[in-house]
C-alpha cells in the first residue's frame, strides 16, 4: 500500500518553506545557507549575533510560534547551537544552527522572543557552558550551583584521574586493633569542598554549607593541649576571627 | 532593624487596621506526594495567595545524553525507556526512529503497526497513571486503585510480548524484537473490550461528574493558547487549550500515515479541560488499537540490521507524541559505533516551564491542582 501524500513530507510543502525562508537573506543582509534534513526539515545556519533579529523575524513574518527545542553539540574545533522552531499554523519546522568558538562561546539569547527559550538557555548553558547573553536568570537548569565544569563537553572526563582513599571519620577496625590509630594523631583538617576535587565526602558525616570536616591519621602537628583531645586543627584553615585570643 | 529595610513592603503589607504581615517562603517538596518524583518547588506567599513560584529541578538527572555518548547505539534505545518511566514504548520508537531516519531505512510494515499498537497502549497506561494519580492529588482514593488495576492488565500484555513489565527493550533499528506469542492478540482485544466498555464509564462515574472533584478543577489553571506555545507546551495540556497540534497528525510517522489518528480537543484551557483530554485520548487510543490489530499485516517483524551498527555520518530531528507531548531526539552521528550526540526534547521539561505563569496569584490550595493538571514525569524532566 502506498503511503499517502503527506503534508510535512510533501516536496511542495517544503519547497513553500525554501521560498519564504529566502526572504530571511534580506533581513540578515548576506545569504543563509539553506538545506534539507531527513523528515521534511529545513536547516538554516546563522551567525551568533544574528539570533535575536532571526528568531523574531521567524516569529513575525513567517509565523513559527514556538521554539521546541534547543541543543548544544560540542565539535570540538567549535560548539553549536540548535534550535528547532515549529509552526503549527503551517506546519514547518526550521532547524537552525549557530556556531560559536569553543573558548569563548557566546550567542545572542532569545528570551526576549520565545518564552521556552529560557528554560532551553539555561540547561544549555548548563551542560555546554554556552553563555547567553541578555539572558535574565542564567542560572544551572539540571545540575547543582557549585558543580565545576560542564559535563556535555567531549573534553569533561566522567571518571575522576586520580581516585583517593575515601576520607572518613570512622575508626578503621584493622587501624585501632594494631594499635595505629593511638600512635599516630588525628588531624582534623577543614578543607573547603567544591566539585572536581577527588575527595568525596563520607555518607555520614555532617557538613555544614560546602564546609566539611575531615578528621585525618597520620603524624600531629600542634600544642599538646590539642593532642590531649586527639587532634589539632590546622592554622591555615581557621577562620581568624573564631581562633582564641591568647593573653 | 530588619523592619527598616523592607520599610515599603511593609507598607504594602499593612492593611487599615494597622497589622502588618509579611511574605512567607515555603519549600515544597523535593519529596512530596503529589510530584510523582523529586521536585521542589520554592513558593513565596502572601497569605495564601502564590505571589512567586520557581521550580528546582535536577534531583533525577542520571546524564542520559552523556551516557548515550559513551555507549554503543544498540545500549541507548533500552536506557531511554527510564528517561519518561511510564510510556517507555514510545520512548524506545523515538530513539530508533532516529537511528533508521539517519540510516535512511524504514521497518517492514508488520513492525509499524506494532509500534503503533503498543504506543497506543503505553499512551493508555500513561493516561490511566496521570488520571489515578490526579484523582489521589485532589483526595478521592479510589480512582488510582481502579486505573492500577487496568494498567496492570497492559502490564501482562506488554510482559508476554517483550519478557519486561517495565522497561521493555522492545525496539530495534529496523523492527521490533518479538512477534506476538500466541493467543497475546486476542488477549489484547478481550482487555480493550473489557476497558472501553467497563472502566472508562467507572471512571467517567467516579470523577467526571464528581461535584468535589468539578469544584477543584474547573475554571483553575487556565492556559492561554498563545501564552502556551510560546512556552513551548505540548500535548494535551496544549489541546486542552483548543490548540489543535498532535504529532500524529502534524507530522504522521510510520503506521500513523495509514491510520488517522482524530485529535482530540478542547476549548476551556482549564484543569478540568486537560483532565478530560486525557479521557479522550484513552478512548481514541482503544479505537486506533482495535483498528491496527484488525489490520495488522504479515510479514518480517524486523530488518536484517547489524547489532554492532554504525550509522553513516548525519543528523535527524525525530519527533513523537507521547502521553505528554511531544519528544523529539537529535541524534548526530559520526559514523562510529558511539552517537555523537543524542539530545532528547522531553516534553514534562517543556511543559513544567509554564508553573509559574499558572499559579500566580492562585491559593495555596490549587497549587496541587494545577501542578497534577501537567502531568509532569520527573524522569522526563531531569532526563
Amino acid at each position: 500500500m502506498e503511503a499517502p501524500s503527506l503534508l510535512a513530507y510533501d516536496r511542495d510543502h517544503i519547497n513553500e518553506l525554501l521560498n519564504a525562508l529566502a526572504q530571511l537573506d534580506e533581513q540578515v543582509g548576506q545569504p543563509v545557507p539553506k538545506r534539507r534534513l531527513n523528515g521534511g526539515i529545513v536547516g538554516i545556519e546563522i551567525a551568533p549575533e544574528r539570533v535575536v533579529e532571526t528568531g523574531r523575524f521567524l516569529r513575525d513574518v513567517l509565523g513559527f510560534e514556538m521554539l521546541s527545542c534547543i541543543s548544544g553539540v560540542d565539535m570540538i574545533e567549535h560548539l553549536e547551537s540548535i534550535y528547532e522552531f515549529r509552526s503549527i499554523s503551517r506546519n514547518w519546522l526550521v532547524q537552525m544552527r549557530v556556531k560559536t568558538p569553543s573558548n569563548d562561546p557566546r550567542i545572542l539569547s532569545l528570551v526576549s522572543v520565545y518564552s521556552s527559550a529560557n528554560w532551553l538557555e539555561r540547561e544549555t548553558y548548563d551542560l555546554y557552558g554556552i553563555h547567553f547573553e541578555g539572558h535574565p536568570d542564567l542560572r544551572r537548569m539540571l545540575l547543582e550551583d557549585d558543580f565545576e565544569g560542564h559535563p556535555l563537553l567531549k573534553s569533561f572526563r566522567t571518571t575522576p584521574a586520580v581516585v583517593h582513599d575515601r576520607a572518613t571519620t570512622q575508626v578503621d577496625a584493622v587501624r585501632a586493633v594494631s594499635g595505629e590509630q593511638q600512635r599516630g594523631q588525628e588531624r582534623v583538617v577543614l578543607k573547603r569542598l567544591g566539585q572536581g576535587q577527588q575527595e568525596r565526602i563520607h555518607p555520614g558525616m555532617t557538613t555544614f554549607g560546602n564546609e566539611a570536616v575531615f578528621l585525618e591519621t597520620g603524624q600531629g602537628v600542634g600544642s599538646d593541649a590539642n593532642a590531649m583531645h586527639g587532634y589539632t586543627i590546622d592554622e591555615q584553615y581557621l577562620d581568624p576571627a573564631a581562633k582564641p585570643q591568647e593573653e | 532593624m530588619a523592619t527598616d529595610t523592607h520599610a515599603d513592603t511593609a507598607s504594602y503589607f499593612e492593611d487599615a487596621s494597622g497589622l502588618r504581615s509579611e511574605e512567607m517562603i515555603l519549600n515544597m517538596g523535593p519529596q512530596h506526594p503529589s510530584t510523582s518524583g523529586v521536585l521542589r518547588l520554592v513558593l513565596t506567599l502572601d497569605g495564601e495567595t502564590v505571589i512567586q513560584c520557581t521550580p528546582v529541578i535536577g534531583y533525577l538527572h542520571r546524564g542520559m545524553e552523556k551516557i548515550f555518548e559513551n555507549r554503543p547505539y544498540i545500549h541507548g534505545a533500552r536506557y531511554i525507556d527510564n528517561a519518561d518511566y511510564l510510556n517507555p514504548m514510545i520512548n524506545e520508537t523515538a530513539y530508533v526512529g532516529a537511528i533508521e531516519a539517519i540510516m535512511g531505512i524504514e521497518p517492514p510494515r508488520r513492525a509499524q503497526y506494532i509500534r503503533l499498537l503498543v504506543s497506543e497502549m503505553a499512551r493508555i497506561a500513561s493516561h490511566l497513571v496521570a488520571i489515578g494519580t490526579y484523582g489521589l492529588d485532589l483526595g478521592a482514593f479510589t480512582p488510582i486503585l481502579w486505573c492500577f488495576r487496568d494498567r496492570e492488565g497492559l502490564m501482562d500484555l506488554f510482559e508476554s510480548l517483550s519478557g519486561h513489565r517495565f522497561t521493555h527493550n522492545y525496539m530495534r533499528p529496523g523492527g521490533v524484537v518479538h512477534d506476538f506469542p500466541r493467543g497475546w492478540m486476542q488477549q489484547c482485544e478481550e482487555w480493550l473490550d473489557r476497558f472501553e466498555k467497563v472502566s472508562i464509564p467507572e471512571l467517567h462515574e467516579l470523577l467526571t461528574g464528581n461535584e468535589i472533584f468539578d469544584a477543584r478543577t474547573q475554571g483553575v489553571g487556565y492556559i492561554d493558547p498563545q501564552q502556551g506555545v510560546s512556552f513551548g507546551v505540548t500535548g494535551p495540556n496544549l489541546r486542552a487549550s483548543g490548540v489543535v497540534f498532535d504529532l500524529r497528525v502534524a507530522q504522521p510517522y510510520g503506521a500513523y500515515r495509514e491510520i488517522a489518528v482524530r485529535p482530540q480537543v478542547r476549548q476551556e484551557g482549564d484543569c478540568f479541560a486537560r483532565y478530560m483530554v486525557r479521557m479522550q485520548e484513552m478512548a481514541e487510543s482503544v479505537r486506533l488499537c482495535r483498528i491496527a490489530l484488525e489490520k495488522m499485516p504479515g510479514g518480517s517483524i524486523s530488518q536484517r540490521v547489524p547489532l554492532a551498527l554504525r550509522p553513516p555520518r548525519g543528523e535527524a530531528y525525530y519527533a513523537v507524541e507521547t502521553g505528554r507531548g511531544e519528544l523529539g531526539i537529535y541524534m548526530i552521528s559520526d559514523g562510529s559505533e558511539y552517537p555523537w550526540r543524542a539530545k532528547i526534547r522531553s516534553p514534562s521539561f517543556s511543559n513544567l516551564q509554564i508553573l509559574p505563569e499558572l499559579l500566580r496569584g492562585n491559593k495555596i490550595g490549587d497549587v496541587i491542582a494545577i501542578l497534577g493538571s501537567i502531568d509532569i514525569d520527573l524522569g522526563d524532566v531531569d532526563r
